[in-house]
């Protein structure tokens, strides 16, 4: 199920936080209210965290991760380092990393298994990203676009991209991504699909502007019907491993 | 200058020299750099093989890269190889930039010339434009637009006599605009021109009616502060302007100097209407306020005054005459592939053909004699200076020996005017004379004795080389070095049977690669070869060819003890500083050190036994059943068989080692179930 979201009357949700499988970041300051959707819908199966990176919110556009990692800009200080690495899982690895494009989530877009980056982005960065987050890295543009973590919202399931990607370039990185893809919109229109929605295999939440039949879309092509967090230890276990493999 | 640009010969055609001009116009094109990408024709088959790609391989499976005309994909291995290919992502930016994808066999060919591609930023930068842009983007920017004629020669126009800044040429399709331009420049009425060039107090300017000097005037006023090297007018900007009278006199200057120039230009105002270009050189408000002033018939929106696209010097006659070459000059290449190459050369370096141009004439100065610098300059005895600082102020630079005499002769007129100040008659009187202060002897000083250093040492170097080429290797030295390089372990035979100077046969330098006796044995790892050679005078601190004294050439540990025993037992032998023996070692420090290694290794063998033993328990922990484990008397990490800390992490009677071994232990079996 797709929740509808506010940050301050802000509609860019995939701006001020940022969801996976095993945690969810949100960004420190302004009213509880957006922390709670969050932490109501989260709390029994993920930690909901209150992060910053360099004292700015726009944490969901700054840094890139699933449920192996986490990347953040150097512009990161040391106490933010810090508190992210005491909130987050054990598991999760946590890295800083020297890039020129320092919008993380702009450039990179990625669920667990394989990541999209924009064709510019420095090889060590790459090689950063492919050993923190444990994903194949593919260099790839969305409909001409090189801001590939903007213009995409990926989870294990499935995939939304921008509304302009032709049905050949959909279906060829459908067929890279090894998820179904669709193209659309959020926010009554909005083409920056990443700054819309956040997603992750059983949730998602979109600015409050989203007509219900983007939400359609939405839940359609991330399977968030069928979806439960119990489902994911029993029927979805042996598709997760299937794609492993 | 670069040799690259030395290696291709140009030929210069002025515009004046009608018949080579036309010459050159015939069959005239513009060429192909210039000509916007646009209308470059698109490959059909790349286009009509994308378009099957669409087509026939279908939008059913996606398994294909429409960027690159690749697929379908037979694995998956191989889609995600081409994804991560060089060529992938070079096509995605190509294609970014609105062009066409190319082939691998295209993209490799390109790879070659560009030397290497990795993702990293600097590089891709480099990357992402071809040569062909490259050159398009070299040729737009460029002061100069190119042309090509029926020969197959390119020539290279500055575009200041094509065109004004403001005015674009278009560079669609065949460029007719920019022929209809050059072909303009052989009616006699578009090659009068003027050059007007205003700097720092002095202003040079005149007007040509093909390559003759109609009219010419040069004059210069004291404006600027020479110690502090700014114009007076731009030092009074920055508020509480100065009241000596230094700064008053070239207040006075300026002012003077503007309603000089203003007068020359409306005097030459018919003249200057009858131009077909005015090309000037003024920096900075108020020279251009020289120029452009009140009731000047210059106005600045005049599509005929254009600026010089290149540096300057000082303005004077000379200059303005070089400037008007220059601009009037046509650089000529026969071949497309020289005029590329110069082209690429060039745009590596900022340098202008006119830059270039000044460092070519800059050695004409004194004709015949280059100047040597490491000289000191010989000092001409001088009359103090009658008035007081004003001739230094001026700077004595103006006028030199190479001054035409003519021009002096105006200078003097203008003088008797009263246009230059009492303190250029002087100069104008001796002339001839260098002037130096004395700080600036006192720099020469300095220099003269650094020089002096440099020199004794220069000889000395050159004779040691001279020496080492000629000097002949004795009979005997040979025979020590074939010795040594031999298998043979000592040179005692060779020591006993020696005659002539031991010492110097052990320095001798092989004239090959400047090794010495002592080097060869150290090379050839023999340490007893290296103690008799030394204690026979062999000098440990001689550098061979490579820079490397005998010690640092050898590969063996023991000749290296070698060197040190030695030095421990004769520390007094030589000067071992320079040697690069790290220090004397005497046969119980030997001994110690190897005492070190030995209790280090047994240290080592002691760890790893203890750590097999530890491994060894912790796997019989593991491998009892679970019952036992819980009430085994050494309790052991229940899940990893490690042992436990002072206070074990515990739920239920279950004990481990860390909070992680417990997290797992716990996510295996949940609560509810273990209940």
């Amino acid at each position: 199920m797709a929740v509808r979201v506010q940050f301050e009357n802000n509609n860019e949700v995939g701006v001020f936080s940022k969801l996976t499988n095993s945690y969810c970041l949100v960004a420190i300051g302004g009213s509880e209210n957006f922390y709670s959707v969050f932490e109501a819908e989260l709390a029994d199966t993920v930690p909901v965290v209150h992060v910053s990176v360099a004292g700015c919110r726009i944490i969901g556009r700054m840094m890139v991760a699933n449920k192996n990692g986490l990347l953040v800009p150097s512009s990161t200080t040391d106490t933010e380092l810090q508190h992210i690495r005491n909130s987050l899982p054990d598991n999760v690895k946590v890295q800083r990393v020297e890039e020129r494009l320092s919008a993380l989530g702009n450039v990179i877009a990625c669920n667990d298994y394989v990541a999209l980056v924009h064709p510019d982005l420095d090889k060590d960065t790459e090689e950063i990203l492919a050993d923190t987050l444990d994903v194949e890295v593919f260099r790839q543009t969305v409909a001409g676009n090189v801001l590939v973590g903007s213009y995409t919202a990926l989870s294990n399931r499935g995939g939304l991209v921008h509304p302009k990607t032709t049905i050949q370039d959909q279906d060829e990185l459908s067929s890279l991504l090894q998820v179904p893809l669709v193209a659309g919109t959020v926010n009554r229109g909005s083409d920056v699909v990443a700054a819309g929605l956040v997603v992750n295999d059983w949730s998602a939440f979109c600015g409050m502007d989203t007509t219900s039949t983007e939400i359609s879309v939405i839940e359609s092509v991330f399977k968030l019907n069928e979806a439960k967090p119990s489902a994911i230890t029993s029927t979805m276990r042996a598709s997760l491993i299937d794609s492993m493999s | 200058m670069s040799s690259k640009t030395d290696i291709i010969k140009t030929k210069t055609v002025r515009v004046f020299d009608l018949d080579d001009y036309e010459k050159l116009l015939r069959g005239i094109q513009v060429a192909a750099c210039m000509i916007t990408e646009s209308h470059q024709i698109v490959d059909e088959q790349s286009v009509i093989k994308r378009l099957n790609a669409l087509t026939i391989n279908g939008a059913s499976d996606g398994n294909c890269c429409s960027c690159c005309g690749v697929g379908p994909f037979e694995t998956r291995a191989q889609q995600t190889a081409h994804y991560k290919h060089h060529w992938h992502t070079h096509n995605l930016k190509r294609k970014l930039f609105g062009k066409g994808a190319l082939t691998l066999g295209q993209f490799n060919s390109r790879h070659d010339d560009n030397s290497s591609v990795s993702g990293s930023d600097s590089e891709t930068e480099s990357t992402n434009s071809t040569p062909a842009s490259d050159l398009f983007a070299a040729a737009t920017r460029h002061c100069k637009a190119f042309f090509t004629n029926k020969t197959g020669q390119v020539f290279c126009i500055y575009r200041c006599i094509l065109h004004h800044k403001k005015e674009e040429l278009s560079t669609d399709g065949e460029g007719f605009a920019w022929i209809e331009r050059c072909q303009r420049l052989t009616i006699p009425g578009y090659q009068r021109w003027a050059v007007l060039m205003v700097s720092g107090g002095h202003f040079a300017g005149a007007i040509f009616s093909g390559a003759v000097p109609v009219v010419h005037k040069t004059f210069h006023s004291y404006v600027t502060r020479r110690g502090q090297g700014q114009a007076q007018s731009a030092r009074d900007q920055h508020g509480n302007m100065p009241r000596s009278a230094g700064a008053s006199l070239r207040r006075y200057n300026q002012a003077q100097f503007l309603e000089h120039v203003q007068e020359i230009i409306s005097a030459w105002s018919e003249d200057l209407i009858g131009c077909s270009l005015v090309l000037y050189r003024a920096v900075g408000s108020t020279n251009q306020a020289a120029i452009f002033g009140k009731n000047s018939p210059l106005k600045k929106e005049d599509l005929r005054i254009r600026v010089l696209p290149f540096p300057t010097r000082k303005p004077t006659y000379k200059e303005v005459k070089r400037v008007h070459d220059t601009v009037a000059s046509i650089e000529v290449y026969d071949t497309m592939e020289l005029f590329q190459k110069a082209l690429i050369a060039a745009t590596g370096k900022p340098k202008t053909g006119a830059d270039s141009n000044i460092e070519r004439k800059k050695p004409q100065k004194s004709p015949g004699k280059p100047i040597d610098r490491a000289k000191s300059r010989e000092r001409t005895p001088r009359e103090l200076p009658t008035q007081m600082m004003s001739s230094e102020d001026e700077g004595p630079c103006f006028i030199d020996s190479e001054t035409p005499v003519g021009w002096i002769k105006t200078l003097s007129e203008q003088s008797s005017k009263g246009v230059i100040t009492n303190s250029r008659k002087d100069l104008l009187i001796d002339n001839n004379s260098v002037s130096a202060n004395s700080s600036c002897s006192e720099e020469n000083n300095v220099e003269e004795k650094k020089i002096k250093k440099k020199k004794k040492k220069k000889p000395e170097e050159k004779q040691d080389k001279v020496k080492k080429v000629h000097v002949k290797i004795p009979t005997n030295v040979k025979k020590m070095w074939k010795t040594i390089s031999s298998i043979e372990n000592t040179l005692d035979t060779i020591l006993e049977a020696w005659e002539g100077d031991l010492e110097e046969a052990c320095n001798t330098q092989d004239p090959n690669d400047g090794n010495t006796a002592l080097h060869k044995a150290a090379i050839a790892a023999k340490p007893d070869m290296v103690t008799q050679i030394l204690s026979a005078g062999g000098n440990p601190c001689i550098k061979n060819h490579q820079l490397q004294t005998p010690y640092a050439a050898t590969p063996h540990n023991d000749t290296r003890i070698a060197f040190r025993m030695f030095q421990a037992q004769f520390p007094d032998k030589y000067n071992y500083n320079k040697s690069q023996i790290p220090g004397p070692l005497t046969p119980e420090m030997l001994e110690l050190e190897k005492e070190k290694k030995l209790q280090q290794k047994r240290a080592k063998r002691q760890r790893e036994k203890e750590k097999q033993a530890e491994k060894n328990k912790s796997n019989y922990f593991l491998q009892l059943p679970d019952a036992q484990k819980v009430k085994a008397e050494m309790p052991r990490c229940f899940l990893c068989g490690s042992s436990l800390p002072k206070v074990p992490f515990e739920y239920d009677s279950y004990k481990f080692c860390t909070i992680k071994c417990l997290q797992n232990h716990r996510n295996v079996r949940p609560l509810h179930k273990s209940a």
